[in-house]
Formats: structure tokens, C-alpha cells, sequence
């Protein structure tokens, strides 16, 4: 039996949450270890966000140059079809994530935080037993923060395994599928579907919903619908999934008017959400309270049980990385004695698809909710010079603002490389910017930020570019 | 007789035109008067859209995904050789600026602003004559002027720009073929853009400046990087050297130089040079002085800063005044400008103007650098954050560049940011934002970045002044 090890504050889990929380308690001074089953990083780093950007950028290079290849090239670069190296890309993206664990591993080590690697499991609320590949050993701690994440959601009917599979899987397939059915039209469907259609695979989409990304607004989600067609996805809303066929070659589902239909597909990519990871790591011993599906936790973080606290997609939507972070630095604090509390007034979020959805504070319909009257102003990018010079013309950016006193409610956006405004967005929602401060900002000539202007003058009743 | 007019404006620049588009809006009856001349129609636009920003951003984007195509896709698995068409990139650039200036137009007619096509003469206070194309002449009423003349190219003392082999920023928008050898007089934003997209389509590039670094005004800590990034790419730099000759030959044009502390002179062959060691206010023919406007020593328009000049009714926005030369200081002097003659409380907040230098990397700076703060006396401290230890970065095949941010030592309040990396110019303008707002580095730390973007760099460098970034 190995010695017991004992500290201040346990972490259970290194994805972002959990990890920051750790590097915020190592610089903070306390006393800290994390325990993680699989490698440092978590979803995110290892089978998220990071590789699917990475396959997102190549497949978004690589129909770029397919398009100019084709003689379609507004820009003047002429050439032959490019050929694709799968295996390369792939690569490619493992060095990143590679070099990323080994980063997140680095700065657990700068911040003096040991990892101890193993399943955690607890056996009390101050206690948790790992089992490492030497054998048990048992955690004791003064706080303990759960940061376990989630999972993709499985479909009893079409269960992971052969040539169905998560997201997860469809990063790191070897060879690129002719045909691939894409279950759930939400953002990591859509993101992943798009990929692989400009690699050249041909994706059906199926989503249960009227209509794709269904939590983004319809005006939003309109430019992605129209590129879609562009790529030739097929999109067939209402549409429900079955099962697969005997041969396991295709998707069996029913349409949206009844009838039952086969759709060829090499991999089934089920993609309907993601659900907290809640079992297998003792929650029961401790018997916290529940919120749904989720843990509960109070704006400080903290569970039901005292001396607990749960972050991270464990705790609920929105199930995003930069929240996970914020709340693992700010228990960290916590922890220290400092005074935090969540008062973010916004969490962007972003949808990497083609082009790009941001969406940071409420949507109109949201925004009706809570003052009465509203102004929107919306600028396209086709009056955007930078977007013209990019070939980066379809999309917006719109501004909510209360009527009366022109508080900025919502800012979203859609359009090439739109990702890097979001913070731009965020910021201005979270020191309660007026329509006027942000027509008031200088913002740099020519670039995309210049549409947030607009649409802040246009809100105002005077847009000078359109 | 036209008019009488609450406001004429010369000059159909970035500044001008959007003072027209304002003053019309808060129903002045407003004219712009333009000169500039595209197959014998009006252009406005001004530099920026016909032979400045606009054009040289379309061939910086399709240059570098020439040079995304040629060099960098191979490492990530797409094997494709691509060629050059430059009639087809200059079709490109073409497009986007016809439309953009046809957008002009459109906005003058959708605003109800008059446009005049000629050149503007104040006569005074409250008259502009214009000269059309065709020599005729008519007189414009007026109670407001505003002068929105901007800038014109530097000419260099010992070279004569032909724009056939010397030539300004203009003519090097529009070379027929890629020249094998370009040399570059003046390591300033222009300079080093233009330098950037023939290096990209294969000319071999040199870059003299006189001073002893590159991008003078720019952050010492980012100039030195982008020297170090420019260098690796290809181009050569010859600093603290100072050009005294260039004469055009049979086999190209002939530099003459020496150091710029005196020296030995030598001499440097090169197929195509571009002279862009600056611009200098254009007043030129405009009757200004004679109107009795204060002009500068530099030949700048005068103003109260707030667009006055001394001469009341009179009005100066853009280039032609004091400030830096860029187009949307022009138009923020040109919304305030519109808004007190209209008689409302415009203001133009000079300490927080972003400046963005399009290569690639990019660089983007607002506020104040750590030189200003050192030479003013000023306590504070800096946090910075490379874009290697950035996911984003790295999903994107970037590694090059940080963010630094400087901070008020006693109050934490951001004085200055200043980015080199990619898509550095969308990235400053959260911290532009912040500093409208009078921001702590705090209040930027304790902003959800989302994940995974470029932006997070800009909330580490922010922890960074704190001495608590996270993520490295």
C-alpha cells in the first residue's frame, strides 16, 4: 500500500478547468495535486477544440486551393489540383496536441503541482482513492475541486463501435471516408461535417431539429446554411436517425414527412451533445446535489457537500472551455481566501464553421425579454473593405441595445475569420458599453473590426458605409 | 448658382467623405468636392481606397496566399504547386477598389450629399470656387468649410520618381511583372507591405532606411522582432544608410548610397525602386494661406484639436492636419467635425488611435510605447505573451509574435498594447476598447476570452502585468 499522500486542495481531472484551477493554486502558494485518468488537457486539448481546429484549418486550405485549382481563383494564384496527404494532416495535428500535453504538463510542473495518474474515485468527502498502474493510492484533502468534464452523448440505437463513431474517432481517422452521415446538425457536427466535405468526402447531415445549430438564431445560421449547399452537404432536418443497416454501410432514418430512408455512409458520425461525466468516480459516496443532469453549484462554485467545489462542463451549459477556465481560476482564489464570485456578464461563444458564428451576450429575441424595446443595427461585410480584400464578403456583424438607454445587450456575428472579434465583443458587453462607446472607438482602418462600428451607428440611426 | 450650402467639403477622402456623409445626415446641406480622375469619372475614395490601403490589402491577401499556397501547406498535408497570374491578382485588386469607390458614390447619393467633380480653391470663409475637368469655373456658397485635402508621397531629394522603374506607393501597385531585384527606400509601414508582396511573388528585395531600425514610432520590442521575422523571410535590410542618388540605366536603376553617420558612398543595381519614405500634407493650389488658415512649419493645416483652424468656418480633417496619417483617425476628425458644426459635442480621443501594419506577421499598436512612457516620466509595468504557447496559434501553423501590454504601475490602467502576430489588427481593438473605457489590466484578465482564439494571448500578456500568466 503506497503512503497516503495529503494536501491542501485536489483536483480531480486536468482538462482546462481543472488544469488552470491547478496552475492558479501553484502560483497562489497552495498546496496543490490534480489527478487525471487519460493525458493532460483533457477534451479539449486531446479529441476537441484543438484538433478539430487543426483538421478544420487544413480542410479550410485545402478546398481554398481545390477552388483556385478549378480555375475559380479571383486572386491570380493558378495551379493544378492539389492532392491531399490525410496521413500528413494528421500528423500534423498529433504534433500539436502532442506538444500541447507535453505544455500542460510543463506548467503543472512550473507551478509545483504533482500529477497523479489514475482513475479517481471517492471514498469521502475529504478523501479519494486513485487507482495508479503501481497499485491504490489514497488522496487526502482539505477541498477537493471535480472537474471530470463530459462525454459524447451515445444513441442506444446507434451505438459507438465499427463505423459508427464520436468525434473523437473522426479525428483521427487514418483515411478519409467516401461518404460519411453526420447525426446531429449542433456546432461540432456541423464544424466536423464541413471539414470533411472539403476534404472531399460526401456528408449528409441529419438533425432532428427544423433546422441546423438550432440555438443559434436563424439569421445567424443563414450564411453557414447557404455554404453548406455550396459544398455540397445535404442537410435533412426533422429528420430522425434509425439505426444502421445490416451491411453497417448506411444511416437508416425517417424523414421529416414519414417515409423511411437509407443514406450511404462509410462512418456515422454521431455528434448530439456531450453529457457530464458523473459516473464511475463515486459520486454516490458523497451524495451531491443535482441540478438536472449536472452538479449544482452556487456562483462561488461550491457543491452541496462543504469543502467541494465543481466546475468545468460537470456543472452545465454553456459546456465551454474558457468557462471551465475562468471558474477553475476563480475557485482557485477561492480557495486562497480571496473574494470571488461569477459576475461574468457574458460567455462568447463560437462556432467554427464556414464561415464562423459568434455570439457573445443575447440575441435579439433574448434581449426582447428584458427591456421592452430594442435597437439593432446590422452591418454586412460586403460593405467591409478588409472583407473585400479577404473574398470574405458573406455575413454581418449586429448589435443589440436596449432602446432607452442604449446599453449593448448582445453583439453576434457571422463571417470569415469573425472568431478574433469575439473577445472585442465580450469586453464591450462586460464593462457595459452604450451604442456610443463603441461608435465613439476608433477602430483601425481596414479591418473587420470597423463592421462593429457600423453596426453600433447603424443601431444609432447613422452607418456612414451603407 | 448651386448651394448655398451649410458645408463644402474638399476633398473626398476617408476624411472628407464620411464629414459629407455625417453633415448630411444631421441635415447640413452638404458638397464634396473630388479631383481625383478615373477614365475621366470621378474617384473618390481619396488615397486610401484608390492607391492606398484598399489596393495594396488586396494584393498583401492574394500575395500571401500565393506564398501559404507555395511554401507553408506542404507541412500539413496538402502537396500543390502553385504559379502566378498577375493580370489575374491586379484583376482582384481592380475589383475591389472599383467597387468601393462605386460604394462612395452610392453613399453621397443615398445620404443626399452633392458631389462636384473638380478641383476646390478657397476663395473664402464662405466661398469655393471649383475648377471642373474641363477648366470651367463656378463658385460654391458656403458657411462651413472643411479641408480634407490629405497627403501626397515624399519626394527624395537626388531621386525622380518616373513610376515606370522609380517609383512611389502608387506605381508599385501596378507593376506588369514581378521585378527580379526591388529596392525599397524607407523601412516604414508602406515600405515594408509593398516589400511584402513582391518578396512573396519572387523578387529579391532590399529595404535602406536612414535610421538605425526599422518602423520608427513602432514599439522597440516589436520592431526588433519584425525585423528578425521580415529577415527570415527573405528580405534584406540595409539601415542607417542614406540614399544621396538613383539613375534609371539600360539594365535598371542605380542606387547611390552611404552610410548615414557619413562614409564611403556605394552603389546597389536593382530593377524596380519604390521610394516611400513618407507623405507630407497636400495644400497645394488650395488657397488656404491666402484665405488667411495658419499652416505649420511640416506644411500642416492648424487646428485647436478640434478641427478648428484660426479662421472661423473653416475646418481641417485627415492627413493635411496634425496627427498620424491614417484613414480612420481622418474619419473619427470627420464624424466629430460634422457633429460641432451641427452643433453637437463630437470629439476625437487622440490618445487611443490603433495602427495596423498588414504584413504577415501583422503587427497592430494602440496607446502609448515603452519609449513614450520612459521619456515622459511615467511609473508602469508590462506583461507579455508569445503566440508559441497560444492552441490557436498553433491550429492555424502560427508561431511567430507576442502581445505586450503596458499598465500603469500605480493604477494598473492600460496605457498601450502592441501586437506583432497574426491577426494582430483584429486583436488590438478589445484592447482599444478597453482603453476607451479607462481599463485595468485587470478588467481585461477577468474578460472571457473565448477558446480557442488569438485573443486569449492578448488576456495572458494582460495576467502578465501581474506577474500571473497562466499559460506559460
Amino acid at each position: 500500500m503506497k503512503k497516503d499522500m495529503i494536501c491542501k486542495l485536489l483536483i480531480i481531472g486536468t482538462g482546462p478547468g481543472g488544469y488552470i484551477a491547478a496552475i492558479r493554486a501553484g502560483q497562489l502558494g497552495i498546496d496543490t495535486v490534480i489527478v487525471e485518468a487519460k493525458k493532460a488537457g483533457g477534451t479539449c486539448l486531446n479529441v476537441g477544440c484543438i484538433p478539430s481546429k487543426a483538421l478544420i484549418h487544413a480542410a479550410e486550405e485545402y478546398e481554398k486551393v481545390l477552388h483556385y485549382a478549378e480555375g475559380k481563383s479571383p486572386l491570380g494564384i493558378g495551379l493544378a489540383a492539389p492532392t491531399l496527404d490525410l496521413g500528413r494532416t494528421i500528423a500534423w495535428k498529433d504534433d500539436i496536441v502532442r506538444r500541447l500535453n507535453n505544455g500542460v504538463a510543463g506548467l503543472l510542473k512550473k507551478a509545483k503541482v504533482p500529477v497523479v495518474h489514475g482513475w479517481a474515485r471517492f471514498k469521502d468527502g475529504k478523501t479519494v482513492e486513485v487507482e495508479t498502474e503501481t497499485g491504490p493510492q489514497i488522496v487526502r484533502a482539505e477541498t477537493v475541486i471535480i472537474a471530470t468534464g463530459s462525454a459524447p452523448i451515445e444513441l442506444p440505437f446507434l451505438p459507438f463501435g465499427g463505423n459508427v463513431i464520436s468525434s473523437t474517432e473522426a479525428l483521427a481517422l487514418k483515411t478519409l471516408p467516401a461518404t460519411m452521415a453526420v447525426v446531429g446538425g449542433g456546432y461540432i457536427g456541423l464544424e466536423l461535417g464541413i471539414a470533411f466535405a472539403k476534404l472531399g468526402t460526401k456528408v449528409t447531415v441529419v438533425e432532428a431539429e427544423s433546422r441546423v445549430l438550432p440555438l443559434y438564431d436563424a439569421e445567424l445560421t443563414r450564411p453557414v446554411m447557404k455554404r453548406l449547399a455550396d459544398l455540397g452537404v445535404a442537410v435533412l432536418t426533422g429528420a430522425k436517425a434509425k439505426g444502421v443497416s445490416a451491411k453497417g454501410d448506411a444511416l437508416l432514418i425517417s424523414t421529416a414527412d414519414g417515409a423511411d430512408e437509407k443514406i450511404a455512409a462509410e462512418k456515422i458520425l454521431v455528434t448530439v451533445g456531450r453529457k457530464p461525466v458523473t459516473e464511475g468516480w463515486g459520486l454516490e459516496e458523497i451524495d451531491l446535489d443535482m441540478a438536472g443532469r449536472f452538479i449544482k453549484i452556487d456562483d462561488q462554485c461550491r457543491t452541496s457537500m462543504r469543502g467541494i467545489y465543481a466546475i468545468g462542463d460537470v456543472t452545465g451549459e454553456p459546456m465551454l472551455a474558457h468557462r471551465a477556465m475562468a471558474q477553475g481560476e476563480m475557485v482557485a482564489e477561492i480557495v486562497a481566501g480571496h473574494k470571488r464570485s461569477w459576475d461574468k456578464r457574458c460567455i462568447p461563444a463560437i462556432c467554427f464553421t464556414d464561415p464562423e458564428i459568434v455570439s457573445a451576450g443575447l440575441s435579439p429575441d433574448e434581449a426582447r425579454k428584458v427591456s421592452p424595446e430594442i435597437k439593432i443595427g446590422q452591418f454586412p461585410f460586403s460593405a467591409n473593405g478588409r472583407a473585400m480584400t479577404k473574398l470574405a464578403e458573406d455575413g454581418w456583424v449586429r448589435v443589440v441595445a436596449r432602446a432607452d438607454n442604449h446599453l449593448v445587450l448582445g453583439i453576434q456575428a457571422v463571417g470569415v475569420g469573425v472568431s478574433e472579434l469575439s473577445t472585442s465583443f465580450g469586453l464591450a458587453i462586460e464593462m457595459g458599453a452604450r451604442l456610443e462607446d463603441i461608435a465613439g472607438t476608433i477602430h483601425a482602418h481596414p479591418t473587420q473590426g470597423e463592421g462593429f462600428q457600423e453596426a453600433a451607428l447603424k443601431a444609432l440611426g447613422h452607418a456612414l458605409h451603407i | 448658382m448651386p448651394g448655398p450650402y451649410d458645408v463644402v467639403v474638399i476633398g473626398g477622402g476617408p476624411g472628407g467623405y464620411n464629414a459629407a456623409i455625417r453633415a448630411a445626415q444631421l441635415g447640413l446641406k452638404t458638397a464634396c468636392i473630388e479631383k481625383r480622375a478615373v477614365k475621366d469619372a470621378v474617384a473618390f475614395g481619396g488615397t486610401c481606397l484608390n492607391v492606398g490601403c484598399i489596393p495594396s490589402k488586396a494584393l498583401l491577401f492574394a500575395s500571401e496566399r500565393f506564398e501559404d499556397a507555395s511554401k507553408h501547406f506542404a507541412s500539413i498535408g496538402i502537396k500543390v504547386t502553385p504559379e502566378i497570374d498577375l493580370p489575374g491578382m491586379m484583376g482582384h485588386k481592380e475589383r475591389t477598389v472599383d467597387q468601393l469607390v462605386k460604394g462612395v458614390s452610392f453613399l453621397f447619393k443615398k445620404n443626399k450629399v452633392d458631389p462636384y467633380f473638380g478641383t476646390g480653391r478657397i476663395v473664402s470663409a464662405t466661398q469655393v470656387e471649383l475648377t471642373g475637368p474641363d477648366g470651367t469655373k463656378e463658385t460654391l456658397e458656403t458657411k462651413n468649410i472643411i479641408i480634407a485635402t490629405g497627403s501626397e508621397v515624399m519626394p527624395l531629394p537626388g531621386v525622380t520618381v518616373d513610376e515606370k522603374v522609380i517609383v512611389s506607393s502608387t506605381g508599385i501597385l501596378s507593376l506588369s511583372e514581378v521585378p527580379k531585384r526591388l529596392t525599397v527606400i524607407g523601412a516604414g509601414i508602406i515600405g515594408l507591405e509593398l516589400g511584402s508582396v513582391w518578396r512573396r511573388l519572387g523578387a529579391e528585395v532590399t529595404v535602406i532606411e536612414y535610421l538605425d531600425r526599422i518602423v520608427p514610432g513602432v514599439d522597440g520590442d516589436v520592431a526588433k522582432e519584425f525585423q528578425k521575422i521580415l529577415t527570415r523571410q527573405g528580405i534584406k535590410f540595409k539601415l542607417a544608410t542614406k540614399v544621396t542618388k538613383a539613375e534609371p540605366g539600360a539594365s535598371g536603376v542605380t542606387v547611390t548610397m552611404e552610410p548615414a553617420a557619413g562614409g564611403a558612398a556605394e552603389t546597389l543595381e536593382t530593377d524596380i525602386l519604390l521610394v516611400c519614405i513618407g507623405r507630407r500634407p497636400f495644400i497645394e493650389g488650395l488657397g488656404a494661406k491666402e484665405a488667411g488658415v495658419a499652416i505649420d512649419k511640416r506644411g500642416r493645416v492648424e487646428t485647436d484639436g478640434h478641427g478648428r483652424t484660426n479662421v472661423p468656418g473653416i475646418w481641417v480633417v485627415g492627413d493635411v492636419t496634425t496627427g498620424p496619417m491614417l484613414a480612420h483617425k481622418a474619419e473619427d476628425e470627420a464624424m466629430a467635425v460634422a457633429e460641432l458644426i451641427a452643433g453637437k459635442a463630437g470629439h476625437v480621443n487622440y490618445d487611443v488611435i490603433p495602427s495596423v501594419v498588414y504584413t504577415h506577421p501583422e503587427v497592430a499598436s494602440v496607446g502609448k510605447t515603452e519609449d513614450e512612457l520612459k521619456a515622459a516620466g511615467v511609473a508602469y509595468k508590462t506583461g507579455k505573451f508569445p503566440f508559441t504557447a497560444n492552441a490557436r496559434a498553433k491550429t492555424v501553423a502560427e508561431k511567430d509574435g507576442f502581445v505586450k501590454i503596458i499598465a500603469d504601475a500605480k493604477t494598473d490602467r492600460v496605457l498601450g498594447c502592441h501586437i506583432i502576430g497574426p491577426e494582430a489588427g483584429n486583436l488590438i481593438m478589445e484592447v482599444a476598447v478597453a482603453m476607451e473605457f479607462g481599463a485595468s489590466s485587470e478588467d481585461i484578465a477577468r474578460t472571457c476570452h473565448p477558446h480557442p482564439t488569438l485573443t486569449e494571448g492578448v488576456r495572458q500578456a494582460a495576467l502578465g502585468v501581474d506577474n500571473r500568466i497562466m499559460q506559460m
